[in-house]
């Protein structure tokens, strides 16, 4: 059955595949998690904040996100960004935006939800007797939380802002439904020109397969590092 | 104790009472059917048993032998291997080295069928494990049922005799979360009882109870041992030992350094490590 | 901003000519529905058997429970997707691909079959968590009075486990029913498709997206609302 595959279409599209695919989808992936994790950790200290209005509104945002398919989110952005950018810059008519540029802001407002999640964890398992001790050395309520809650949080949840890094790269596939050319994209594209799709969508699951597989082995062997050293 | 007092082994019992249940009065009678088998017989010989956690040994060499109707209480430091000891007994540890024998049975052995073994010997917990999702009524009859194949009216009753018998009748529809750790220990002795065990083993039973909580626990298993169960008993409670003991256990570090008559142990200890250890027993 | 809003857009007719744009809405989200519960059935019942499995004193049983988790979860569902609907059937006797290929619904069938297997990989992993969270006393309880390792799981380990795990398996059926958009790739004409078919036809973006969050954000909070009943009713006296 394995026959009339032919595997020489992989090695013929090898510098498409990654030379394009894979660049796109590890930078969509790099520069979401970053921005991401930033956003996130503000939306977390907003719901903690207590200030009324502003922690409800935090999390309503966050429980949206995290109620909807990240495939309505897709295409919810790539019509809204746009206007919001004819918003910003005050343009009568809806502005283009490249299709990377909104993929970018779809995936780091989405992951923002849960990357918040995590911190919100993260914050709440610092012991309160910490935040007292700063406060009593006269610390203000924002040196505190940067100085010395963050930092603490941040390594108690690097394994899981990690893990959650690998489910947003193995996500970035979906820009598939926007024709993009991520790794998976380039993949089909290569498929749907040559009649390759078995050769094609194996090698890509082989691939996805390999990197999460490690990174996540990686991720793994750090936490129980971290959980030795507390 | 609400329970009305259990006779001991040599009081009269109702004739044509020993083979099967009771339908009634289970009350008056002892907790276990009385024995008939003349004391002296082994039921429980181990025989040279070693253990290793990898390349470390946690049990050497242990010999002893438990009699029909006999009590043996068994001591020692934490982490001497009494509990890993007392469940090798039942196959919940494995051991490399040596046999054990349980009535007869090898508990070693690719053909003994070990769910078989284990429901003949009643096992208690230092920390209770009652099954939490289910009433005290069904962890009571749950393995009757299940293991044993007893009807759901029978297996009732045997467990709602039991649970009169440690005096917490009333508690039958509770939860296990609703009851006290004394409560607790008692309806899991109670449970172990309903499979009609031939030996009981306890494993550190009144270790993880409040103070005041340990007399009760102590008194259903004085009544048991009254009653001419045998037992073998992981504890610390010396107290226990001298009153209803026939022989006393001293383990340290993976080795039986001790095993004698409930009066030569605390008469004169031969091992300076058991008299160490005595002293600091019986010193608080 | 030039948007021209129509909120009536939903009561005309649709140009499939079947009925109106929130019929077709509604159907699109019957459609989500039936897939996220026949994918959840296959999920709960095969994430408990692999979750199981990682907990069995058998090496080989968990060996291949971990290379089931592995494989689920380090693949994309959307190449998964790809791989039941477009890789399996060429895989297969020429015959048997080419009666999956025929058959009604395929992208139905396919997209149960993908998204089961996949969230059985989460599901196992909660499974296994659930089973490892409770008191090592519990299984030996179990097996000291004589139960079989199955009787031990059946009526000592699972009922509890599956207690524990009840807040965390509900992020994971709502995760499960969130992914069943990711199988418009192929077809299927679940929610998300009809919303994003009635922005094609019609042009009204926003009131199509509108609604289907909000029809979205509604399965949410039945299923939360239903979870918490579940789990009320579950709560064992006595159990904090």
């Amino acid at each position: 059955m394995f026959a009339n595959l032919d595997f020489g279409v992989i090695v013929s599209s090898l510098p498409y595949l990654f030379g394009q695919g894979m660049v796109f989808t590890v930078t969509l992936t790099a520069l979401a998690a970053s921005m991401g994790v930033v956003l996130g950790t503000l939306l977390a200290i907003l719901r903690l904040s207590g200030v009324p209005g502003v922690s409800h509104l935090a999390k309503g945002y966050v429980e949206l996100m995290r109620s909807l398919p990240l495939v309505l989110v897709i295409f919810w952005f790539y019509f809204l960004v746009p206007y919001i950018g004819a918003w910003v810059v005050r343009s009568p008519t809806p502005i283009q935006v490249g299709a990377f540029a909104s993929a970018l802001v779809t995936f780091t407002l989405f992951e923002a939800a849960f990357f918040a999640e995590i911190m919100r964890a993260g914050i709440q398992s610092i012991p309160k007797g910490q935040t007292a001790a700063a406060l009593a050395l006269g610390m203000t309520r924002a040196q505190v939380m940067r100085t010395v809650v963050l930092p603490q949080a941040f390594r108690n949840m690097l394994p899981l802002l990690l893990t959650q890094t690998i489910i947003l790269f193995q996500d970035t596939s979906l820009v598939y439904v926007l024709s993009l050319t991520d790794f998976l994209g380039a993949a089909s594209k290569v498929a749907q020109r040559d009649g390759r799709l078995v050769e094609m969508y194996l090698f890509a699951a082989v691939v996805y397969f390999l990197i999460c597989f490690t990174a996540s082995s990686l991720v793994r062997r750090l936490h129980s590092r971290v959980a030795i050293i507390r | 104790m609400t329970s009305t007092p259990i006779p001991g082994p040599d009081a009269p019992t109702p004739a044509g009472r020993e083979a099967t249940l009771p339908d009634d009065g289970l009350q008056q009678g002892p907790l276990i059917p009385p024995r008939t088998a003349t004391t002296g017989e082994p039921m429980i010989a181990i025989n040279a048993v070693s253990k290793w956690y990898g390349s470390f040994q946690v049990l050497t060499d242990c010999t002893t032998t438990v009699s029909k109707g006999e009590v043996v209480v068994v001591c020692g430091p934490s982490g001497s291997g009494k509990s890993t000891l007392i469940k090798c007994v039942n196959a919940l540890e494995p051991f490399q080295e040596g046999q054990i024998t349980v009535d007869g049975t090898k508990v070693k052995d690719r053909a003994t069928n070990l769910p078989k073994l284990r429901s003949r010997v009643g096992m208690v917990f230092q920390h209770f494990e009652l099954f939490p999702h289910l009433s005290i009524t069904d962890n009571l009859t749950l393995a009757q049922r299940k293991v044993l194949g007893r009807s759901p009216a029978d297996a009732e009753k045997r467990g709602l005799d039991l649970l009169a018998r440690v005096g917490l009748s009333d508690h039958a529809k509770k939860y296990p979360g609703q009851l006290s750790g004394g409560q607790q220990q008692r309806v899991a002795i109670a449970r172990a009882l309903a499979m009609d065990p031939v030996v009981m083993l306890f494993d550190e039973p009144t270790s993880a109870l409040d103070p005041e909580m340990v007399g009760e626990v102590l008194d259903v298993m004085v009544e048991l041992a009254r009653d001419g169960m045998t037992m073998m008993v992981v504890t610390h409670e010396m107290g226990f030992a001298r009153k209803v003991a026939d022989r006393v256990i001293f383990m340290d570090r993976g080795e039986i350094v001790e095993d004698a008559t409930k009066s030569d142990f605390f008469g004169q200890p031969r091992s300076p490590r058991a008299q160490h250890f005595l002293s600091k027993i019986l010193s608080h | 901003m030039n948007y021209t809003w129509n909120w009536g857009i939903f009561f005309e007719p649709s140009p499939e000519g079947t009925g109106t744009y929130a019929d077709m809405l509604l159907s699109g989200l019957l459609w989500t529905i039936l897939t996220a519960l026949a994918s959840w059935a296959i999920a709960f019942c095969l994430g408990s058997i692999v979750g199981v499995m990682r907990t069995l004193p058998s090496k080989a049983a968990r060996g291949f429970g971990t290379a089931y988790v592995e494989l689920f979860r380090n693949v994309p569902l959307l190449v998964q997707m790809f791989l039941w609907y477009f890789v399996l059937p060429e895989l297969l006797l020429p015959a048997a691909g080419a009666w999956i290929k025929q058959l009604p619904n395929a992208p139905f069938y396919t997209a149960v079959i993908c998204l089961g297997f996949f969230t059985a990989a989460r599901v196992a992993e909660q499974v296994r968590a659930g089973i490892e969270a409770l008191p090592r006393g519990q299984r030996l309880a179990g097996t000291a009075m004589g139960f079989t390792v199955a009787q031990t799981y059946r009526y000592v380990l699972l009922p509890n486990a599956y207690r524990i795990i009840l807040p965390p398996m509900t992020s994971e059926f709502l995760n499960n029913l969130k992914n069943t958009s990711v199988a418009l790739t192929i077809g299927l004409l679940e929610l998300t498709a009809r919303a994003r078919s009635m922005q094609e036809f019609s042009f009204q973006v926003f009131e199509a997206f509108t609604a289907a969050t909000l029809l979205y954000v509604l399965i949410n909070v039945v299923v939360i609302v239903a979870a918490t009943f579940l789990e009320r009713s579950l709560t064992i006296p006595g159990q904090r």
